[in-house]
């Protein structure tokens, strides 16, 4: 949120997603992938780059708190907590379109990668990748609310796992089973399967979007709840204080 | 109507393979509005836990807690724009002082920046605007973190040792800060600390919390009334005595005895008279008003 030193808010922005990136192209490039193979592929990075700068915004609603011992005076106010996460999001999401443009920008100069689908459709697949990215935030805040400190551990570890699934680098198709209905349980594929779409990749699922929106707005009340209901457990066990100085 | 009603309130930590802590045993309170209310009591008798409770950021395990009337946990949203809480000086580390009261102010749904600039001006905080929380002085931090506690004007207004580890003469000043603003507002003040003299000038009344109970509660002068005397004449003897032959209550340590009486200046000639008589020689004699501190020191050993 506002709380961020500018420096570290930018670098982080701007300085890991070109990393990979370029990292990942000059990798296409080396092992002679087509163009369209290497396009396949930017799109996944370019979304799990995008994913992981709006994420980490909405996880800093509590991991912020919680580091810097301050987490009772939030829980004072009488902000609810889905009008925090939204804030946090909405700042996490200027900071996403930046970057996405930026490396939508780059991508184009360094791989060729041609961007031409309708605005509103890339508008559609941002405000997924968006929406999927307060997900994981919201389940990385629950994860502090109810493990304390040693949530620290797993929080970004899920997100990990949670890429590794959703066929960022490949159809999830090809994926085994559990981990393929795992796959098609997360939001992501489904908004990667509707913008891969535009590229001429043929659906490997049906209507992505829609299952992507479905599963995203199911997901979004589920985690609220949760949300809620442990920080009441939370200021039950006094877990709270120990997130507090 | 009452600022705070709390009734038969429990709370007992419970935390994820860690033993459950009891830090609250059936605290019941009632403190009327605009008054300045003192919580006194030795470390971990549960005095941050009960303000944390009545503040709304603890459900307790049992009990009802009321504040201006309102339900706490059946109202919870309407109370805590009523209220706020500084307890403990941390706040995010990064934030400038006037980001800090921005961000919080938001919090509160209030944009209204004159606010802002008021808590500054009253805080002392002009200089340091531009200062992130973690540059600033113990005293700075502690006078953002109560300019934070007004932002939102509140009616009941919580403050967990607001002069701890601070220079006398800062906390003097951070009273007097204090004092300012609830005069104005007539804000109502729970405060838990553990000087006695800052509970002794600042609160009307006193409640003293032993092992998550209330043990005592009154004014500062009826809860001297727990030590059976108003004043202490403290004897130095030239040698060593085993036992007095005196009625007033005293205590003996080796050479020197303190006397509980109600009028020093009346009862010490009669002391020293016996003890002459009883053939014991008298070194010095000291007349001393009974503190706060010495109410304290009894309650907290021996209720
Ligand atoms: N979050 C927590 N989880 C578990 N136990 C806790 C927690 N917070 C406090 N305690 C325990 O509860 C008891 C009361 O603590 P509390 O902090 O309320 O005391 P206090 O009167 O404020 O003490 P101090 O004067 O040291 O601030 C103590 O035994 C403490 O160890
Ligand atoms: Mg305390």
């Amino acid at each position: 949120m506002v709380t961020k030193n500018e420096f570290y808010a930018i670098f982080e922005m701007l300085f890991w997603p070109l990393v990979t990136l370029i990292s990942v192209g000059l990798l296409g490039e080396f092992l002679y992938l087509s163009k369209n193979e290497i396009a396949f592929i930017i799109i996944g990075v370019i979304a799990l780059s995008v994913v992981h700068i709006v994420q980490i915004d909405v996880t800093y609603v509590m991991l912020l708190d919680m580091w810097s011992m301050s987490l009772k005076y939030i829980i004072v106010s009488p902000m609810p907590f889905y009008r925090m996460v939204l804030g946090a999001w909405l700042f996490g999401a200027v900071r996403g379109v930046v970057s996405l443009s930026l490396l939508i920008i780059l991508s184009s100069a360094i791989f060729n990668f041609s961007f031409e689908l309708p605005f509103s459709s890339a508008l559609i697949f941002a405000i997924g990748l968006f929406a999927s990215a307060m997900l994981i935030g919201i389940f990385n805040c629950i994860l502090i609310l109810i493990f304390g400190r040693r949530a620290e551990i797993f929080a970004w570890t899920l997100t990990a796992i949670v890429m590794i699934f959703c066929g960022i680098y490949y159809p999830v198709t090809i994926l085994p089973e559990p981990f393929r209905t795992f796959g098609l349980l997360i939001p992501i594929t489904h908004f990667l399967e509707y913008f891969r779409s535009f590229y001429g990749f043929s659906p490997t699922l049906e209507n992505p979007l829609v299952i992507g929106i479905g599963e995203t707005v199911i997901y979004l009340l589920v985690l609220l709840i949760t949300a809620e209901l442990s920080m009441k457990r939370a200021r039950k066990t006094g877990l709270v204080l120990k997130l507090s100085g | 109507m009452k600022a705070v009603e709390c009734k038969n309130v429990w709370m007992i930590y419970r935390n994820f393979m860690e033993k459950s802590v009891t830090a609250l045993r059936g605290v019941s309170l009632d403190i009327e509005t605009g008054e300045i209310f003192g919580i006194l009591g030795p470390n971990g008798a549960g005095k941050t836990t009960l303000i944390s409770v009545l503040s709304t950021i603890l459900i307790p395990t049992k009990g009802d807690v009321r504040i201006l009337g309102m339900d706490a946990f059946k109202n919870t949203k309407k109370v805590r724009e009523l209220i706020n809480i500084s307890s403990g000086v941390r706040l995010p580390w990064g934030m400038k002082v006037y980001e800090c009261l921005r961000f919080y102010a938001l919090c509160y749904g209030i944009t209204d920046r004159s606010i802002i600039e008021k808590l500054i001006a009253d805080f002392e905080l002009e200089e340091y605007r531009n200062t992130r929380f973690d540059d600033l002085s113990a005293g700075n931090k502690q006078k953002l973190n109560l300019a934070r506690a007004f932002l939102n004007s509140p009616e009941v207004v919580f403050l967990d040792e607001p002069t701890a580890n601070l220079d006398p003469d800062i906390a003097r000043k951070i009273r007097e800060m204090i004092l300012q603003i609830i005069d104005r507002n007539d804000t109502t003040v729970i405060l838990t600390t553990h000087n006695m003299r800052e509970a002794e000038m600042l609160c009307e009344r006193i409640a003293f919390i032993r092992d998550g109970k209330i043990i005592a509660e009154g004014t500062a002068e009826e809860l001297k009334k727990f030590i059976k005397a108003n004043e202490r004449i403290i004897v130095r003897f030239k040698e060593p005595v085993k036992s007095l032959p005196i009625s007033v209550p005293y205590e003996l340590n080796g050479n020197s005895a303190i006397f509980y009486v109600d009028n020093a200046e009346k009862a010490t000639p009669k002391i020293v008279l016996e003890l002459s008589n009883a053939g014991i020689e008298v070194e010095s004699v000291k007349m001393e008003e009974i503190t706060l501190e010495d109410v304290f020191i009894e309650l907290s050993e021996n209720y």
